[in-house]
């Protein structure tokens, strides 16, 4: 089944290509879900609706190759390292989702967004109980916006 | 529950389409040349000496700064910290370790800082922090947009 949606997704994928390259694209202003910044917050969800479901393919396909992560305690991990942990039946995540997402940067290959990740589970240890801070990178690569980076941090209540 | 993932999957290559089209320069790996490690230090010296002409140009207008207590600072917010007359006292501040991930326009660094200082009431600053440093090109040089810092507890 996995493979069928994959199929149909990358035969859409062409002919959406496709038509634009051909000029066939509508010349009417773009909306505001076509901004770069829109888009940038719809792959915040993504990647965040991937680590609850655990959902490493997509991960796997949003992160850059060189991605990088810093936890909260200081772990840095990379790609490999991030899939590894949300692989892992250890792992606990009851909760994982983005609000206040505000895209603090953009420019045509570069997106730089805050947002406030709410957090339940246990990773490598390190219990989450409630929101943190974060920032979080997309580049685009060959016509694609990936994700190149996060730093997280828990707030402390006050703050 | 795989329906809503896929169905957002092709809105994402819908809403792609137009943007990869207008692309003219794409954000790819590369070694880049910089020194990294001397950025870093200049960056951290500036704000401990309180070179602000340095620390105004060097900030980009989007710089954000996330302690490791989670508050969040733009980049007027913590300038007008270190300006103001109760601004805290940074004795010494090093980066150590200093790891970079270059993407085209945009790298993301990693650092093992030691910073040892007080507040205007004496109450201690000193820590150690493992810190996610993001800096982006424009007009040729590198800029800061933005930081977060998290005690470094990978060794207790």
């Amino acid at each position: 089944m996995t493979r069928a949606y994959g199929l149909i997704a990358g035969i859409f994928l062409i002919v959406a290509w496709g038509g634009v390259a051909l000029g066939q694209a509508p010349k009417k202003p773009a909306s505001t879900m076509e901004s770069p910044a829109a888009t940038i917050a719809v792959l915040d969800h993504i990647w965040l609706d991937a680590a609850h479901n655990r959902d490493t393919g997509t991960m796997a396909w949003l992160f850059a190759e060189n991605f990088v992560e810093i936890h909260p305690g200081g772990f840095i991990v990379n790609k490999q390292q991030q899939l590894d942990q949300i692989r892992d039946p250890q792992v606990i995540l009851n909760e994982i989702h983005p609000d206040d997402i505000q895209v603090r940067y953009v420019s045509a290959d570069v997106a730089v967004l805050t947002d406030t990740t709410t957090i339940r589970g246990e990773s490598a240890g390190v219990k989450y109980n409630g929101p943190q801070r974060v920032i979080r990178v997309f580049v685009k690569q060959n016509g694609r916006w990936r994700a190149a980076g996060a730093g997280i941090v828990p707030i402390v209540p006050g703050n | 529950m795989r329906k809503p993932v896929f169905a957002a999957m092709l809105l994402l290559s819908l809403l792609c389409a137009p943007l990869s089209f207008g692309q003219t320069k794409a954000a790819t790996p590369a070694a880049g040349g910089e020194d990294w490690n001397a950025l870093d230090h200049k960056w951290l010296d500036s704000e401990r000496t309180g070179d602000f002409a340095y620390l105004e140009k060097f900030f980009a207008d989007s710089y954000v700064l996330v302690l490791a207590n989670g508050q969040m600072y733009t980049k007027k917010e913590w300038l007008g910290i270190l300006k103001s007359p109760d601004h805290p006292v940074i004795v010494s501040i090093n980066p150590e370790n200093v790891q970079a991930h270059v993407f085209g326009n945009v790298a993301i660094l990693t650092d093992h800082t030691t910073l040892k200082g007080h507040d205007a009431k004496g109450n201690s600053l000193d820590g150690v922090f493992n810190v996610f440093r993001v800096v982006i090109k424009e007009n040729g040089e590198w800029h800061a947009t933005g930081v977060v810092m998290n005690e470094d507890r990978t060794k207790k």
